[in-house]
């Protein structure tokens, strides 16, 4: 087999048996996502240059117990959530609950003067740039890193109940916002 | 009874395209969504909604840029952590610089990889069989400039383990080379022109040879 089509999961056998080729493969697949998912989660690049590469060192030293319960990229997501609220707890960042996150992305300007010249894709990105921390993120998890209710839940260590609570409220906000920057789109 | 299951059916719906949209619904679920999808006339319009957040996740994504450092720092951490990478046993450095490179496509390193190939020839020339230096050096070289040799050019993404094993499976040497662009002169050992045109068909055939060209036969009968 080569190391092209190599399962994550033999890599991750490899690197159980201090294989550092499969630690640098299974980097070059992830790296940039794990990157962007923290880089998103904390909205520090800086913070998530360390934590990802962090990500891969835990990846090194858990290889041997790592029981393919779960796709490799869901377990390094599921890492990097764990040391990016490690993190920002140090920093004592405030955390929004599900009820202060149902409320609609707040801004100086109405939504109306906002977007008066940008176009519906510009403000929808925007909107969801603006979304909570919690709402933003099964956003990404779901749209860009294509992980199923159940696997976002093992991310962020919460009951599939709440992933899929927490995508309608997100989606539900974009709608709201999207309509009052004078996009309706039928929902909510 | 809990928000989601306070939801109307529509409410569900707009809260399943997501998964609906990554592949990853299945079930009752997937056919609900396939249901809805195929009945209600603003279900197609919902999916296009979708759509466009899922673009807007992706841009929104992709401008994050990572540093192009990151997999050295990785590097250097790892070898904090746990030491240098185990040596080979009883192989010299250039066998440990040989064995970083085996599992890199040659496009991403050539000019090194490169080297290293060649100095593999140069070691095969220093080391043969592990006798005297000195004898064997002259006696080697002798023996190598007479031999039956093709001219070969790699895939930019070839392994160097699928080149080193091949090589090493059918007795051939890199004798020469590289030259600027990459070709090497690889030794053949055929006994006649007929072998060596098999050997020549067998190297071109392989999946990491670029270009394969003609060097020097062997006489035949010989």
């Amino acid at each position: 087999m080569t190391a092209a089509t190599e399962t994550d999961r033999a890599l991750v056998d490899r690197v159980a048996k201090g294989d550092r080729a499969a630690v640098r493969l299974l980097f070059m697949r992830h790296h940039a996502r794990v990157y962007r998912f923290v880089a998103r989660q904390t909205g520090s690049e800086m913070m998530a240059d360390d934590i990802a590469n962090e990500v891969f060192l835990e990846l090194w030293r858990q290889a041997p117990g790592f029981e393919g319960r779960s796709e490799v990229s869901t377990w390094l997501l599921g890492i990097a959530r764990f040391k990016a609220l490690s993190q920002l707890r140090k920093k004592k960042e405030d955390w929004i609950d599900d009820e202060a996150a149902a409320a609609v992305p707040d801004s100086a300007d109405t939504p109306e003067v906002v977007t008066m010249k940008e176009d519906k894709a510009a403000a929808l990105r925007r909107f969801i740039d603006a979304l909570p921390e919690e709402h933003r993120t099964v956003i990404d998890l779901a749209y860009y890193h294509g992980q199923s209710v159940t696997e976002i839940g093992e991310v962020l260590a919460i009951p599939v109940a709440t992933v899929k609570t927490r995508m309608f409220y997100a989606r539900k906000k974009l709608g709201e916002a999207l309509k009052a920057a004078g996009y309706d789109r039928g929902w909510p | 009874m809990s928000a989601a299951e306070k939801m109307s059916r529509r409410d569900e719906m707009e809260t399943l395209l997501p998964f609906y949209l990554n592949g990853s619904l299945e079930g009752s679920d997937l056919e609900a969504v396939e249901e809805w999808l195929a009945t209600d006339p603003a279900a197609m319009a919902a999916l296009g909604e979708a759509e466009a957040e899922f673009s807007g996740t992706s841009a929104a994504n992709e401008a994050i840029r990572p540093p192009a450092d990151a997999l050295s720092r990785l590097a250097k951490a790892l070898d904090a952590e746990a030491g240098p990478a185990r040596k080979p046993t009883g192989s010299s450095w250039l066998a440990q610089a040989w064995g970083r490179f085996m599992a890199v496509p040659v496009g991403v390193a050539w000019a090194a990889a490169a080297v290293l190939l060649a100095l593999i020839a140069v070691q095969s020339l220093v080391q043969p069989g592990g006798k005297g230096k000195d004898f064997e050096i002259a006696g080697a070289q002798d023996d190598l400039a007479k031999m039956p040799f093709a001219l070969v050019k790699f895939k930019p993404d070839a392994k160097m383990s699928d080149i080193s094993a091949f090589l090493g499976g059918n007795g051939l040497k890199v004798i020469g080379g590289p030259t600027a662009d990459g070709v090497f002169r690889i030794g053949i050992p055929a006994a006649n022109a007929a072998d060596y045109a098999k050997q020549l068909g067998i190297i071109a055939a392989q999946p990491f040879a670029d270009t394969v060209i003609e060097g020097r036969k062997p006489v035949d009968g010989g």
